[in-house]
């Protein structure tokens, strides 16, 4: 009895043995070649260009602030910049601003009289400027953080639009960056804005002072 | 009785302006490569590189003036992180992350053992340049002019331009768009000399304070010269002189000159 069991598990596993091979055999070769490699790499190895590294060379921020704008008091004064790393040293940057000029000395002084419009007293203004990274270093918080720094400075052209007018506008300034991580950075920024202005009666060059600071993130 | 409205102390104009910034962050986040350590997290198959020099200098940043504070040597495998300008962020097989040149990675090997064809933007490539864009700034007929440009190479010799342009004059403000045609005689030169063709549109828009305020739309022929002077990366000089006819409907046209100066990327 022992020996019939154990005679059909035989011819069984035979027939299986034979089945395998035949099936093996079938298989078309070049499945049979990928078979033996024992490490499958996790990915297929390719050429490295710039396009698999992520990159940081733009930036892209938000500004708020003080600015001081000649006989109209000083305000508020928020900004979009975007940036573009040209190199380590330079970078080209694009600022955008509002603020709102107040009343001058004369119309508190007078009492009942407007040198301008409401609409008139919107400060808008843009502009586009070099940047130059001249003090790059490492700003360090405790005994344990170190963040990268740089101090930079600023100078480019744009157009202001206050008081009725649309000017051109030179601006230079100075400020300094804390990077967080790689990606994020903290600005302090002073700028000065220098544009030729009537309105006051006599036509002359006002320098407009704008400090602020603001967080930036780049991708 | 009616269900109470509170407020959330934000107007719609901010919200919606709000929810388009946190848009733009999302876009920002899922971006591809870029999503890869935004916060240093994220180095899912990063491309790695092994070290085939002698060693390899790490900095504490991405510029020269950071200190170096670790090297790698031949054999070591580096993960590449991030770029900025000419600097890749590594990190090595501890963890340890740092600064190396890209002139430096260019010196590397790849997974199949190939060297890695990375490297610094050199003038080859200023050559070889496809697309440039730049800020101009000058004087048109004496008043300050602003100036944004892009361009396309379709060869080496040929371009075509597109530029906006601002004029802040005395009297007037001027919005231009010109389209033109470039050709360099010899783009092999650091210095090298062009020529503009093209025509545009100007805008004139006279300040209010005058008697008879009165837009106008012409359009505008113009020729001119220019230099581009390459410097290094991915950056030049370009300096540029046009004279423009502008086709009025009085009796004579008007003529302007115009010069820039300005900072110009390639890529």
């Amino acid at each position: 009895m022992e020996s019939w069991t154990k005679r059909i598990f035989l011819n069984l596993s035979r027939a299986g043995l034979a089945l395998a091979l035949l099936i093996a055999m079938a298989t078309p070769v070049a499945a049979q070649e990928a078979a033996p490699s024992l490490i499958e790499p996790d990915v297929e190895p390719q050429t490295i260009s710039e396009t698999l590294i992520s990159s940081g060379d733009f930036e892209a921020g938000a500004f708020v602030g003080l600015m001081t704008i000649e006989d109209f008091e000083s305000s508020l004064v928020w900004s979009g910049r975007l940036a573009y790393h040209l190199s380590e040293s330079f970078f080209l940057e694009a600022n955008v601003g509002v603020a709102e000029g107040g009343e001058t000395s004369f119309e508190k002084l007078a009492g009942d009289v407007e040198l301008l419009p409401g609409n008139d007293r919107k400060y808008l203004y843009y502009d586009f400027n070099l940047g130059f990274n001249i003090l790059p270093g490492e700003a360090f918080v405790g005994s344990d953080y170190a963040f990268n720094s740089n101090f930079y400075l600023l100078a480019g052209a744009g157009a202001t639009d206050f008081a009725g007018d649309l000017r051109f506008t030179g601006n230079y300034g100075v400020g300094y960056q804390m990077l967080l991580t790689d990606r994020l950075s903290l600005h302090l920024r002073v700028r000065q804005h220098l544009h030729r202005i009537d309105v006051t009666g006599t036509d002359k060059t006002v320098v407009n002072t704008e400090m602020g600071t603001g967080v930036s993130v780049f991708f | 009785m009616a269900a109470p409205v509170y407020r959330t102390g934000l107007s719609p104009r901010f919200r919606a302006l709000a929810f388009r910034l946190l848009l733009l962050l999302a876009g920002c986040l899922q971006g591809g490569p870029v999503a890869a350590g935004w916060w240093g997290g994220g180095d899912q198959a990063l491309p790695r590189v092994q070290v085939a020099e002698p060693y390899t200098e790490w900095r504490t940043g991405p510029a020269s003036g950071y200190p170096v504070v670790r090297v790698s040597e031949r054999g070591e495998w580096l993960q590449l992180v991030m770029r900025k300008t000419g600097w890749l962020k590594v990190r090595d097989e501890q963890g340890r992350e740092g600064w190396v040149a890209m002139a430096d990675i260019g010196r590397t090997l790849d997974a199949r053992g190939q060297p890695v064809e990375l490297g610094a933007i050199e003038f080859d490539d200023f050559s070889l340049r496809q697309w440039e864009t730049g800020l101009m700034a000058g004087a048109f007929e004496g008043a300050a002019v602003i100036s944004v440009y892009g361009g396309y190479w379709m060869t080496e010799n040929l371009a075509l331009e597109l530029s906006g342009s601002q004029v802040l004059g005395e009297v007037s403000e001027i919005l231009m768009v010109n389209g033109s045609i470039v050709h360099q005689p010899f783009p092999r030169w650091r210095l090298s000399p062009f020529f503009t063709l093209g025509i545009g549109q100007v805008f004139t828009f006279p300040k209010a304070t005058l008697a008879e305020p009165e837009n106008r739309d012409n359009t505008a022929a113009h020729a001119g010269f220019g230099l581009r002077l390459y410097v290094s990366d991915r950056y030049f000089v370009r300096a540029e002189v046009k004279d423009y006819k502008v086709f009025t409907n009085r009796k004579t046209n008007e003529e302007a000159t115009e010069w820039k100066v300005g900072l110009s990327v390639f890529f």
